[in-house]
């Protein structure tokens, strides 16, 4: 049930009960007296009507926020001058429809009789308030607090980079510096370029496609490097795909998965695709590469792709979604789908 | 000493030879791209000691090992400390981590023993034995090992305080072992003679043998006579 409804739920029923009852005993005393009727309709009315500017006023001046002595006090303070003006309010009505011989006139001590009840209703209805909202928040908290941890978990999986691949890539590259000097110095450019990615990215925001694709395409030369005539790669990016926010390190942890589980895992190699193209109200991320889902990694742990799922599910909900599949017999595609979003 | 280089990565196995270069004793006998590639070549040219990397496309460094009959010498070139080379009893100086120091490579390559040339046999002998045991394994030099037992097509290899099952016959085995360190006891033990601490008599007729660390195995009947005879007793 959503706040609101609940909050009026429980305003109608709390404001009802009470009026009821009393009503019961003020029929038992003086009979259904039209002054009786519509002095109770009236006061069920403004009653919620009162109390529920009181809301506004405890949310707008954030009363609750910290919950002092001071602020105690002014609470209850404002419950009782309420009471005191509903006390009025019943006074008033009475003496409008039975004039003088009004019950409240002929004997005051109903007056404060009735003052006094309704200081008590006020304050428990804020007590009532201030522990459900307090209660409320307090789940926000945790539950805030449990997101926040679970980012930071999958921030610290992603801001590493593989170990494997930079220890192997500045072994390349020690062998390629007599080997191509050019093609050296190429590499290492690209190998700081891709560092500077990764130890810079805030894995909070997200970034431009290109800039994603940039890093990828930086990692994927490198690699070509590593395994030679292994590895051919395919870009095909449209250029409107490229302007689209996608969250960093998502087309790389997809490519290094094709890579590992994929291409690596063939002694002849074989080709990466990387798609993306943009649709309407989306972005649409597709990554193949040569090889199989067999049994086991189809069904086996897939870390790299449920920590893709997890940081989709956290930044868009059930608007994202990633899909592996095999197609065509020779090559595995993983499809994303990301909610579109362009750079301002 | 003929030596075998076995990486994925053509780079890593220019780098290599570059750095052996320095060390005119090593002969690169070949390359291998993958396992599968050092499997045929290993067999074919027999080498010393191979450089082997752990993590290749298809079978792995450990893989290829546990396929291969004979162990050479064993070199592990490493990107990173693997979790698989810490579950390895491997000693420090049997890897080297890439990228490679010349200084490092030149302290493992001076443990490096050349394989002991047995021209009197001719059958080829064992001097090692890769043993993997689930998530553990070990490069076992034969006089470690004081008993082998026969479990079906499999042999229980005894060393240290382990014991492990390896993936060949005890009689695949004996007939690539020393006959002058081991002694068949029985249809289905091997035991080390080095490792006999004592024999006693039985009631039978047949020899007890009790081994250092006080395992003891009976011999059969026929072969008691064999090691009598050996033991001169």
């Amino acid at each position: 049930m959503k706040m609101t409804t609940k909050y009026w739920l429980l305003q109608a029923l709390g404001w009802g009960a009470y009026t009821a009852v009393a009503f019961f005993f003020a029929v038992r005393a003086v009979g259904p007296r039209p002054d009786v009727i519509v002095g109770f309709a009236l006061f069920f009315l403004y009653s919620i009507a009162l109390t529920d500017l009181l809301r506004r006023e405890i949310k707008r001046h954030h009363w609750l926020d910290e919950v002092s002595l001071g602020v105690v006090a002014k609470l209850f303070g404002i419950g009782a001058a309420l009471a005191a003006f509903q006390t009025g309010l019943i006074v008033g009505i009475s003496f409008l429809f039975v004039g003088y011989r009004s019950e409240y006139l002929t004997d005051p001590a109903m007056i404060l009789e009735t003052l006094w009840g309704i200081t008590w209703l006020n304050g428990t209805w804020i007590g009532l308030y201030a522990a459900i909202t307090r209660r409320r928040r307090q789940r926000e908290k945790e539950t805030r607090l449990e997101l926040a941890l679970r980012e930071a978990e999958l921030r610290a999986l992603e801001a590493q980079i593989n170990p494997h691949f930079l220890f192997n890539c500045l072994n390349s590259i020690r062998g390629l510096v007599t080997e191509d000097p050019k093609l050296a110095q190429d590499m290492i450019t690209r190998f700081a370029a891709l560092l500077r990615y990764n130890l810079h990215g805030d894995v909070g925001h997200t970034v431009p496609l290109s800039a994603e694709a940039e890093a990828v395409a930086d990692y994927l030369a490198l690699e070509q490097v590593r395994f030679d005539e292994r590895l051919r790669v395919r870009f095909e990016i449209e250029p409107r795909a490229g302007a689209m926010q996608v969250p960093p390190m998502i087309l790389q942890t997809l490519v290094e998965n094709a890579l590992k589980h994929g291409v690596g895992k063939l002694p002849e190699g074989g080709e990466i695709l990387i798609q993306a193209s943009a649709e309407p109200d989306e972005l649409v991320l597709n990554v193949e590469n040569t090889g199989q889902l067999a049994g086991a990694s189809a069904a086996g742990p897939q870390i790299g792709l449920n920590n893709i799922r997890e940081r989709l599910r956290l930044i868009y909900g059930s608007r994202a979604g990633l899909l592996l599949k095999n197609t065509d017999g020779d090559r595995v595609a993983a499809t994303v789908r990301i909610p579109a979003a362009v750079v301002a | 000493m003929r030596a075998l280089i076995i990486d994925d990565e053509r780079l890593a196995r220019v780098e290599l030879r570059r750095l052996l270069a320095q060390h005119p004793e090593i002969e690169i006998a070949g390359e291998a791209r993958n396992a599968e590639e050092a499997l045929k070549l290993a067999r074919e040219l027999s080498p010393d000691l191979l450089f082997l990397d752990i993590q290749m496309p298809g079978m792995t460094g450990f893989d290829l090992l546990e396929r291969l009959e004979d162990i050479p010498q064993v070199i592990f070139t490493t990107a990173y400390d693997e979790y698989a080379l810490k579950a390895f009893e491997v000693n420090a100086l049997d890897y080297v981590m890439k990228p490679i120091a010349p200084e490092r490579l030149a302290a493992a390559l001076a443990r490096v023993r050349p394989r002991a040339t047995l021209t009197d046999h001719p059958a080829p002998r064992l001097e090692q034995v890769f043993v993997r045991d689930g998530e553990r394994c070990w490069i076992v030099r034969l006089p470690d090992i004081y008993l082998l037992e026969s479990e079906g097509n499999y042999a229980r290899v005894y060393f240290r305080n382990e014991r492990p099952l390896i993936r060949r016959s005890l009689n695949a085995l004996e007939a690539q072992l020393d006959p002058a360190m081991f002694f068949r006891a029985g249809r289905n033990a091997i035991l080390n003679l080095k490792w006999i601490e004592r024999v006693d008599l039985a009631a039978s007729g047949s020899i007890v043998a009790t081994l250092l660390g006080g395992r003891s195995v009976e011999i059969s009947r026929r072969q008691s006579a064999r090691l009598r005879e050996l033991l001169s007793l």
